[in-house]
């Protein structure tokens, strides 16, 4: 070899070294929260077709979002005014489920969000991780700050245990794995970096909101306001309300818990328990409960499935050509419709036991096509519309039945050439 | 510069060997992590581990000697003389072919027993309605699986026969990577994947069976209790199955019957809630401590 092409080789391997760090990671640019460009893009459109913020405005959205929440490596629990939501993000577990994952010497890891969740959540929460588009159904965008499997009320906000709970058990039916082999702190940070997230998203939609608002060159909360700029005072006393109700609807999940009435004792006894899931099937197909419209006269999920859900709605999915304007250059994942659940899979994706069947009829699903069925007390009189509690569990026993049916008995289903050993 | 190169293949069966007695010697476990399966597959299983290594050892060190020697013996020696071709030798060809040929046949048969007691020797029970008489039942029947086992993208579903022992009826008790079993019991698992090739590992127990979508297998094995209260073990998926093949992790315990059926009870009836209670629901979604760590070993 001579000088020449050693030289060239050395200068070669030393630009690729050079394209591989900049480009996987050495000295790659740190994580950022994305902003909800179509979200944006929607309040703009409402404006008019052709209408768009002023480029300072919306920076200023994103100035405002960082001096409050941080960054996915320096996340905090903003101190708003005299709104506190170290109520309920703690800046402990944030740290320890954010940044980059590592791990210390005592073997406590950091980074959980991005180890286990932000390839299909995305860093931002925003459901739109590099995995997302292949699955079905989507991740979850929490800036909506709405969780669908609960046991607070329709539009109430999910408590600490329902989240945990999702994290335990996974999600049936999708592909939300379980994460019960992680350790408990790391489970408890992951919930409320969720619930961060989820708040940060929702706070910047207010802000974004709050746009709207805005007069032609006006900024939003500007650093710099005098004392005694009114206008300016004004729209920071609107924001905070706005974020107060934010903070006030998570700080009051924990309490808000739908009751649950017992499941009558008599339902031990076969007999009664038989007669319990004729009634239920009768409110399955009947007025009040009406659930055949959607989950079809056989509950195999095949009823009215052209709706959408809360997410999809907003970026029109009924008229193609919108739609495909979010889809090319807002980055939203391609519409689905909202499709009701076979109950004959017994496959419940909020869970099986009685209580969480309970919750979904009785609470509804939120962000979804699911109403909330009406309840009323027992001994109420006929004339009043709802399902009395005993009419309730025998709608549930109804649904628990409808997996061991003996119309899709498996054992009849599994075809003669199955290979069985030996 | 020929001699040297002699020197430098030597360093990859030195490296090798060293590395290998390194883990033998060092690691409390040595090379195989602890056998708690009183099956006797088991035990063949690591016979056979045993067997097959000392044989390809002896014939890694040979090798690598004889490709060292050569090396060294016959490099360039600078003097300009130049190599001799040759179209090689046909009895020596029969000779390498016949002799690995003779050895993994031989390997084959040797293992027979194993293979048979690990796939298909089914543990059995007595028929229904057969007479037992000395130990000895007059028909037998397959033994209802215990568990289903349902590998998905990515975690591991479990599904209890319950005490009916029928997998599918409402006395089913679910768990997601989360698999308990009896100690001291003959135990058959009925195994399956929901999306694609996964394999259901247990490697204390010396059980491993791929999973095909579409195909219902079973596994069988006979935990020997090691802690009296109860051993905890890893359950691993060894099939490269998606992005999140190494979040299939899941947690095995053995414990003793009475034990196990407590758990069960316990889950069970946390299954079947139907009454809310802050205090019970707190305890409904329990975690496995990952920190207690798998007993091996």
């Amino acid at each position: 070899m001579n000088r020449m092409t050693r030289s060239s080789v050395a200068v070669a391997t030393f630009a690729l070294v050079a394209v591989l760090a900049t480009t996987t990671g050495c000295l790659s640019q740190p994580a950022e929260f994305e902003t909800n460009a179509a979200y944006l893009y929607r309040t703009e459109r409402a404006r008019g077709e052709d209408f768009r913020f002023e480029p300072s405005q919306t920076d200023d959205v994103e100035r405002v979002l960082t001096e409050w929440f941080g960054t996915p490596d320096d996340p905090r629990a903003p101190k708003i005014g005299d709104l506190d939501f170290s109520t309920v993000l703690d800046a402990d577990r944030l740290t320890m489920a954010s940044g980059a994952v590592y791990s210390d010497q005592e073997d406590t890891k950091f980074g959980l969000y991005r180890e286990h969740c932000a390839h299909c959540h995305g860093v931002t929460g925003d459901g739109k991780g590099p995995t997302a588009p292949f699955l079905n159904p989507y991740p979850r965008d929490y800036r909506m700050g709405v969780f669908k499997f609960k046991s607070t009320p329709r539009g109430s906000r999910p408590t600490h245990d329902d989240l945990r709970r999702i994290l335990v058990e996974g999600i049936p039916g999708t592909s939300m794995p379980s994460f019960r082999l992680l350790k408990e702190e790391e489970l408890e940070s992951l919930v409320d970096y969720v619930r961060y997230l989820s708040i940060r998203g929702e706070v910047e939609r207010a802000l974004i909101g709050e746009l709207n608002e805005l007069g032609e060159g006006q900024r939003l909360l500007p650093e710099d306001a005098p004392a005694d700029d009114e206008a300016a005072a004004e729209q920071k006393a609107r924001v905070l309300t706005n974020v107060k109700r934010i903070l006030d609807r998570w700080a009051q999940a924990e309490q808000s818990v739908s009751p649950v009435p017992p499941r009558p004792a008599k339902f031990d006894d076969p007999e009664e328990l038989a007669a319990a899931i004729e009634r239920g099937k009768a409110i399955f197909h009947g007025d009040v409960g009406n659930c055949a419209r959607c989950h079809g006269t056989t509950a195999l999920g095949d009823g009215q499935t052209t709706d959408f859900d809360d997410w999809t709605k907003e970026y029109d999915p009924l008229d193609a050509a919108v739609h495909q304007i979010y889809v090319d250059q807002y980055d939203v994942l391609p519409a689905r419709n909202a499709k009701p659940r076979n109950l004959r899979l017994g496959a419940l994706r909020g869970g099986r036991r009685p209580v969480d069947i309970y919750w979904r009829l009785a609470n509804g699903i939120d962000g979804t096509p699911m109403p909330a069925v009406l309840t009323k007390p027992e001994g109420s009189p006929a004339d009043v519309t709802g399902l009395t509690p005993e009419e309730m569990w025998s709608l549930i026993e109804y649904v628990r039945s409808l997996p061991y049916d003996e119309l899709n008995d498996p054992y009849q289903a599994v075809p003669a050439n199955v290979r069985e050993r030996p | 510069m020929g001699k040297l190169w002699g020197l430098f293949f030597a360093i990859v069966p030195i490296f090798a060997i060293g590395m290998f007695l390194y883990y033998a010697l060092v690691l409390p476990s040595g090379l195989l992590p602890v056998n708690v399966n009183a099956r006797p597959e088991a035990y063949w299983i690591d016979h056979l581990f045993w067997v097959i290594l000392w044989v390809t050892s002896g014939v890694f060190v040979l090798t690598a000697l004889a490709q060292v020697l050569f090396v060294f013996r016959y490099g360039d020696r600078g003097d300009g003389r130049r190599a001799v071709y040759t179209h090689g030798s046909h009895r020596m060809e029969i000779a390498w072919t016949l002799v690995p040929a003779v050895a993994l046949f031989a390997l084959a048969i040797y293992q027979l027993d194993a293979w048979a007691s690990a796939k298909t020797r089914i543990p059995q029970v007595p028929a229904p309605g057969t007479v037992v008489a000395g130990g000895q039942a007059e028909a037998t029947v397959p033994k209802p699986p215990l568990a289903e086992v349902t590998g998905r993208q990515f975690e591991w579903r479990f599904r209890y026969a319950g005490p009916d022992l029928v997998i599918g009826t409402r006395d089913d008790l679910f768990t997601v990577n989360e698999l308990h079993v009896p100690s001291g019991e003959e135990i058959v698992l009925s195994i399956k994947s929901e999306d694609v090739l996964h394999s259901f590992f247990l490697p204390q127990m010396r059980v491993k069976q791929d999973i095909v979508p579409g195909m219902k297998q079973f596994v069988w094995l006979n935990a020997v209790q090691v802690d009296p209260v109860a051993d905890r073990y890893d359950i691993l998926c060894t099939e490269l199955c998606g992005w999140g093949h190494y979040k299939m992790r899941g947690r095995l315990t053995v414990e003793p019957r009475e034990r196990f059926d407590a758990w069960f009870a316990d889950a069970f009836a946390r299954q079947e809630l139907a009454v809310f209670d802050p205090a019970v629901a707190a305890t409904a979604a329990e975690t496995i401590d990952a920190d207690a760590a798998p007993t091996d070993p």
